[in-house]
């Protein structure tokens, strides 16, 4: 298949995108149904070609068409079938065409979910799509079109190759996870600015949009975790959140999304905070498009960020008529975002979750703050200064305390007023625990935030667990049901709520996981075989450096005997020195790098990195780290998607 | 005092004090652990005294030294243009390492030598290089 074909579906999608929006002005004007009709699938074929296009690219990876630029810069002949693949997200251009693909399937299905439904909303909706659309459109085909020839004035016999950091399982996984996340914010923003156009701002977009937002909201706590993930098993620093501006930019759309779905439970059983949620999915979709300029533009020195180029401006521009866009037609719509439900307590749960919502905004601003800090200082000083981790921890840290905190307070309050009595029959047991782990660890030695989030984190889990243990002894008491039945039947009558605790649990995990980082311990050793490190207790000693060549690299392999202070085999590691494409003959393509092994259990990672070889006196030089309660943060975050997929199943309609 | 208002304040003052905690960590001078320069030209980072500084820039090809009875002692030229500074590492490097890689480093401008406690390179994303054919294989040049 020619790729000029993929050039072509790209400009008849812009045309599709384009004549959209006029069908939908047209049909505002003269009502005549058959326009609005039209729209729809005009909507529809851009989707269809824009998924056409990404057919053709990944045809052409696949089939190593070295003719195509991009072909030639993230792939080889020798690059593996799968990668070759996801090499279509590796650079700037693929990834923008994959965005849009992404953005296609998305707006594709909010399509045909409503041919015939919300029809005061749509059509404003497929305008708001068909916008984003051709912005990404203008970009693919004029900025960076992913089509376009080697510029190279020999044959290109044979392509870079994708990286081989890139050559990862989770790789694979991760960028599109963090995309569905991402690009799906498009659809509840759409359905906001819809909502603020046609003047139904009701509560009737909150209910087309919560699932999708949650959807959202999921694919993107998971692309984040994958990417610390991945940075914790690949890159060999040990660690897993480094507050890069561009890891700082996927987290920022996290925080204020966290806070509408939050937020939107308000509107649902309250008819309040009808503007705050405005502002939010506004923000919160801004943030997207502000996070792909921070990844793309070369504004900030982040080790994540593309090359800089001509795509910064057209993104900020792009930010900056979203955000003059949507708050002028907020102001606009004002009056009639006004509720007359108004907050009848501090004690109630409607403040539990204002409070909520403040907390994570405001760390979203610290967060972006200590992002642009270099860019504000430069404007002011004329010297960039960065804040580092130090900063974010000292910032975030508190804030993040009080997230936890109301994470545990929020369950136990009650709708518009939490009485005296339910606050003495909710408040004792989680606040007493809270204390007594205070206590215990204080004792022990502990202080600081270690205190803080482990008693919190107490607290927290006690309150959730009362409220399942609650809802089961009433379903007991009433219909006799065993524990296990009542526990399921609970969950299933309610998956919304009991989802959330489920979610809550595995963000108490999480934190219980990120304490552990107060006590990692590294070192590092050049050891020759027969040579021992200790650390932590532990007895590090080479057994033996062995060579391996393989297909595609070369490998010195180190066997290292781990024993704890009793002289026990704990496990044997065998951290690898590899180099890629070392069969190039331009040795500044070929590519070192350190595949790790860790030793993981429940309490403790033990992380091995083999960072260099000295060949003739056979040392390997080794850094070790010992990373405590690590694997928590895995497995906090599977309970979070786990809670979450629980409140997106859908309710059977005899239940 | 009306709810409303009882919420209104409690929320300012949240709003206020995070504020004031996030400008006084960006600003005060006792909170410098938390800051780096990130400069531009030779005359910046004298001037950071014994501040720690990050630095971006290109490794200049061919000035990279690894002691060959240490191999994580390495010393490189770091290049911006035309102007250039030495910078002496004694950790673990990254993958991408190399000649005319994009790297940051971070530490402080000691005697003229900038000691970096930290180095990272750009990440995979970044990875592009020039389209030459490949013919043969020749392990005796692997230098890593």
């Amino acid at each position: 298949m020619t790729p000029v074909a993929g050039g072509y579906a790209l400009n008849l999608a812009l045309g599709f995108s384009l004549f959209s929006i006029i069908s939908v002005f047209w049909f505002h004007y003269n009502k005549d149904a058959r326009l609005y009709f039209t729209a729809q699938r005009l909507v529809l074929g851009s989707c269809l070609l824009v998924g056409f296009a990404t057919f053709v690219l990944a045809a052409e990876l696949i089939n190593s068409n070295f003719d195509i630029d991009y072909v030639a810069h993230y792939t080889s002949l020798e690059t593996p079938a799968v990668y070759k693949l996801t090499a279509l997200w590796a650079g700037q251009e693929g990834s923008l065409l994959f965005w849009l693909f992404i953005l296609s399937i998305y707006a594709g299905t909010v399509v045909i979910q409503n041919q015939r439904r919300n029809v005061n909303l749509m059509p404003w909706v497929l305008v708001v799509l068909s916008v984003v659309m051709g912005f990404f459109l203008v970009l693919t085909n004029f900025v960076a079109n992913p089509f376009a020839p080697t510029d190279a004035d020999f044959q290109v016999m044979n392509g870079n190759g994708l990286n081989p950091l890139l050559q990862n399982a989770t790789m694979a996984i991760h960028p599109p996870t963090l995309y569905l996340g991402y690009i799906g914010f498009t659809v509840p923003f759409a359905f906001a600015i819809a909502a603020l156009i046609s003047g139904d701002t009701g509560s009737l977009w909150i209910r087309s949009v919560r699932r999708w937002t949650l959807v959202t909201w999921m694919f993107l706590s998971i692309g984040i975790i994958l990417g610390g993930w991945w940075a914790y098993q690949e890159l060999g620093w040990g660690g897993y959140w480094a507050w890069d501006p561009v890891e700082n930019a996927s987290f920022m759309p996290w925080l204020t999304g966290t806070a509408f779905i939050h937020s939107i439970l308000i509107q649902e059983k309250r008819d309040m905070l009808k503007t705050w949620n405005m502002v939010l999915i506004i923000l919160t979709f801004s943030l997207v498009i502000f996070g792909t300029f921070l990844t793309r533009s070369g504004v900030m020195s982040s080790v994540h960020s593309f090359t800089a180029s001509s795509l910064g401006p057209l993104f900020l521009g792009f930010v900056f008529f979203l955000l003059a866009s949507s708050f002028a037609l907020l102001a606009w719509r004002y009056s009639s975002l006004k509720s007359d439900s108004k907050i009848q307590s501090i004690s109630s749960r409607e403040s539990g979750f204002v409070f909520n919502n403040v907390l994570f905004v405001v760390l979203c601003f610290a967060v972006f703050w200590g992002t642009m800090f270099p860019v504000l200082t430069e404007a002011v000083q004329g010297t960039k200064i960065t804040v580092g981790p130090p900063f974010f921890n000292q910032i975030v840290t508190p804030i993040a305390l009080g997230l936890l905190l109301l994470t545990g307070v929020g369950p136990m309050l009650v709708w518009r007023k939490t009485s005296r009595s339910s606050f003495f029959r909710n408040f004792p047991v989680p606040v007493f625990i809270g204390l007594v782990t205070a206590i215990i660890l204080i004792i022990m030695g502990y202080s600081g935030s270690i205190v803080m989030t482990v008693s919190l984190s107490g607290f927290v889990a006690t309150a959730i667990f009362l409220e399942f243990g609650r809802g089961m002894n009433i379903r007991r008491k009433k219909l006799g049901e065993s524990y296990a039945s009542a526990l399921m039947k609970m969950i299933s009558r309610n998956r919304s709520r009991y989802g959330g605790y489920i979610a809550h649990i595995g963000i108490v995990v999480m934190f219980l996981g990120f304490a552990g980082k107060v006590f990692d311990q590294e070192a590092e050793w050049g050891l020759r075989k027969g040579e021992e490190g200790h650390l932590a207790g532990y007895r590090f000693s080479l057994v033996q450096l062995s060579e391996a060549e393989r297909p595609n690299h070369y490998a010195w392999i180190a066997e290292i005997n781990v024993e704890n202070s009793e002289g026990q085999k704990v496990t044997t590691l065998y951290p690898e020195k590899r180099v890629y494409f070392h069969n190039n003959p331009n040795p500044d393509r070929r590519q070192p790098h350190s595949e790790l092994d860790i030793h993981s259990t429940l309490r403790r990672d033990i992380y091995s990195v083999f960072s260099a070889v000295d060949t003739e006196s056979g040392t390997a030089f080794m850094k070790i780290m010992i990373n405590p309660l690590v694997r928590l943060v895995w497995i906090g975050g599977m309970i979070l998607v786990f809670g979450t997929l629980i409140a997106l199943w859908p309710v059977k309609q005899e239940d | 005092m009306e709810q409303r208002n009882k919420i209104f304040l409690a929320v300012s003052g949240i709003v206020f004090v995070a504020l004031f905690w996030i400008f006084r960590i960006s600003t005060e001078a006792d909170a410098q652990d938390a800051l780096m320069i990130s400069f531009l030209s030779l005359e910046n980072i004298e001037d950071a005294g014994d501040r720690r500084v990050r630095l971006g820039g290109i490794v200049d090809p061919g000035s990279i030294v690894i002691q060959k009875e240490n191999l994580l002692d390495c010393n490189f030229t770091l290049a911006q243009g035309s102007f250039k500074v030495p910078v002496h590492y004694t950790q673990v490097r990254p993958d991408l390492f190399k000649d005319e890689a994009e790297v940051i480093v971070t530490g402080q401008y000691v005697n003229g030598v900038f000691e970096a406690d930290e180095l990272q390179t750009k990440c995979a994303s970044r990875y592009e290089g020039d389209l030459r054919n490949e013919s043969s294989y020749q392990l005796d040049d692997l230098d890593i």
